[in-house]
């Protein structure tokens, strides 16, 4: 934390600007408190979203601090492959939560995921899943803050304190006073300033550049390869990508199992669906989610292709460092590539409609993780362990302490996070701890009659007990243990840390489904009675209402899968 | 119908879109203008593009068409 030289500074123009976000967000917790006087009304927002709010909400949740930062940097790391995460990483996993979760999630009118588990598997897996995501959800919220508050630091030179601080205290007001619904309505506000706030950056990038094809090329002069700009191509073999990674980790390790387990099982965006106004409206919303997610990656990481490929008398334009490393040196970090972007094309008025797109992104990542913790907290855990009986409006006041009091915890943990060697490694690494062995067990819950609670309970242990070992096993002592272990887990010697992540989530998912198959087995399964609405086979599920094509949820899917597998060709 | 803020209330989601980026507009295309013509503009990349102006004016058409399309009724609030 030695080294504080803040990059710009505000003027007037941007004061007013960002002064006038944090007027809006507050007015909207105001406006819709006496819109949240339920339980379903403050924790499910009155199931009442259209499938564009819920959908935008449910994209825009996601669009933290790691989304902007950290990927934005990793792209000027890794280059294109960074976009995987947005891509393979998402794409098919939100359309497997639209067709064929959603129905399950949508007619059990479950609460929340843990609340699905309690219902599937009874109340071990669901105070196992709670009590994870509960955590894991404080943790991220915290990561969010320092990482705000960086950034902050970073650009403008603001006091970390006092944006910790101010930062907490408007996301805890209105998500204490609006519930989910505040919570949604300023997703979707965010996810418009986002834009507004970010766009200029590609465009204008791309107008210096002089195009994508000129700026591959600058790239690889740049750097002295071509491997930065191709999404596949560089898949085959460890060694032969920056990222140390290979195409069965990206395809089965991200693709298939932490990007499902995220996407499908990860409350904090399901929530946002599961507010949606009708069946067809839940399985909407994350297809249109994934329509604008594909987008993401212009204003993430093409800025950091950009600041890759830029020159300046003919040498690299910008030379970044790691973090660790930028501490001591002085020297710019990964994590700054969107503010040097922003600043080197927004001036007076620009500027400050950039920074409140980020700090935009930073609330919304918190809001979404305080408003999911905070219905995790009073349903599953307070409401199914300390007090099963209260009346509806005690469970209202719970949710907004427990709203009050996760902030408080998640600004304690910004502190601590402080002390971590890197945003990105340590948010990886809470992901695959929880998501994928859960991806597991909830895929088996709703897709295979045969699974029992024991099964289903012991699986999700045994998952997580895994991965954290795992984790263990690789983050600890020497050096030289440390890359044997890391070798082993990832079954390559050239593997680098990304890879381990996603080959830890891989067993992990593996050892769950493993456990809960075998357990299942030699365990009395549930009668078709007990698992009607809850799993594939003994489930009639409602037609959702669509009339013509353009109205059906698999028409879209489908849209979305042809430009899906359309990027992936251009950028092979 | 006032859609995402509650069954009963006045104002839109999209009303709230439509206002915010209206107001950043409002308060980015003046400015531009006043750096283009004022020869005001500060010294970043691509400056002589007046970006600062276009934007302003691209929000303000996105922000005035989406406070207009939702823009409160008198009997958004009776539907309920």
């Amino acid at each position: 934390m030695s080294v504080s030289h803040q990059l710009t500074r505000l003027t007037p123009v941007d004061i007013a600007i960002l002064v006038l976000y944090f007027a809006v967000v507050i007015f909207i917790g105001f406006y819709v408190k006496g819109s949240t006087n339920t339980s379903e009304q403050f924790f499910l927002a009155g199931r009442e979203m259209t499938a564009w709010i819920a959908g935008l909400s449910f994209v825009s949740a996601n669009l933290g601090s790691l989304e902007l930062m950290g990927w934005a940097g990793s792209a000027y790391q890794y280059g294109i492959l960074a976009t995987h995460w947005y891509w393979i990483g998402a794409i098919p996993a939100m359309l497997f939560l639209g067709i064929v979760m959603m129905p399950f999630y949508y007619i059990s009118k479950t609460h929340s995921v843990p609340g699905y588990l309690q219902l599937r598997f009874g109340e071990g897996a669901r105070g196992l899943s709670a009590a994870s995501f509960a955590g894991m959800t404080i943790l991220m919220s915290g990561v969010n803050m320092y990482a705000m508050a960086v950034v902050m630091r970073t650009v403008l030179g603001w006091n970390m304190t006092v944006s910790i601080w101010v930062g907490a205290a408007t996301v805890g007001i209105y998500v204490m006073l609006g519930g989910l619904r505040s919570a949604i309505i300023n997703e979707v506000l965010q996810f418009v300033l986002i834009w507004a706030g970010a766009a200029l950056i590609p465009i204008l990038g791309l107008i210096e550049t002089g195009g994508w094809t000129n700026l591959k090329a600058q790239i690889a002069t740049n750097v002295g390869s071509t491997q930065y700009t191709h999404l596949w191509s560089t898949l085959g073999h460890f060694k032969d990508n920056p990222m140390g990674i290979n195409w069965v980790g990206i395809v089965f390790g991200l693709g298939a199992i932490i990007s499902f387990g995220y996407w499908t099982t990860d409350f904090l965006v399901v929530q946002r669906v599961l507010s949606a106004n009708n069946l067809r409206a839940a399985k909407m919303a994350p297809i249109i989610g994934s329509a604008f997610k594909m987008a993401v990656p212009l204003i993430v990481i093409l800025p950091g292709l950009l600041a890759l490929g830029l020159m300046s008398n003919g040498h690299p334009a910008y030379h970044l460092v790691p973090a660790d490393i930028a501490k001591h040196t002085g020297e710019a970090s990964y994590d700054q590539v969107l503010p040097l972007m922003l600043i080197r094309y927004c001036g007076p008025g620009l500027l400050g409609l950039g920074i409140t797109a980020l700090v935009a992104g930073f609330m919304s990542g918190m809001a979404g993780n305080v408003s999911a913790f905070s219905t995790v907290w009073t349903y599953d855990l307070y409401g199914a362990y300390v007090n099963k009986k209260a009346t509806d409006q005690h469970y209202v006041f719970m949710g907004r302490l427990s709203t009050v009091v996760g902030m408080l915890i998640s600004i304690a943990t910004a502190y601590l996070v402080m002390n971590a060697a890197s945003i990105m490694d340590y948010v990886q690494a809470l992901f695959s701890f929880f998501i994928a062995p859960l991806f597991g067990t909830v895929i088996l819950g709703m897709l295979w009659k045969r699974a029992t609670n024991w099964g289903g309970f012991l699986g999700l242990l045994a998952g997580t007990g895994s991965s954290i070992g795992m984790f263990l096993y690789t983050s600890t002592g020497s050096v030289a243990h440390k890359a044997h272990a890391l070798s082993q887990i990832a079954l390559s010697a050239d593997a680098q840390p990304m890879a381990e992540n996603m080959f830890r989530a891989l067993w992990s998912w593996l050892i769950c489904v493993a456990v809960t198959v075998i357990v299942s087995l030699m365990t009395t399964p549930k009668t078709d009675a007990e698992l009607n609405g809850l799993v594939y086979g003994a489930t009639v599920i409602p037609h959702d209402g669509a009339m013509t094509i353009w109205q059906k949820p698999i028409f879209w899917a489908g849209v979305v899968s042809v430009v899906f597998i359309a990027l992936n060709i251009i950028f092979f | 119908m006032a859609e995402g803020t509650g069954r009963g209330e006045m104002l839109s989601i999209w009303f709230f879109v439509g206002i915010m980026t209206l107001a950043y507009g409002a308060v980015l295309l003046p400015y531009g203008a006043w750096e283009w013509f004022g020869v005001h503009e500060a010294p970043t990349v691509l400056h002589q593009l007046h970006p600062t102006f276009w934007w302003g004016l691209l929000l303000t058409l996105f922000g005035a068409f989406y406070t207009l399309r939702f823009r409160p009724r008198r009997d958004d609030a009776s539907k309920g």
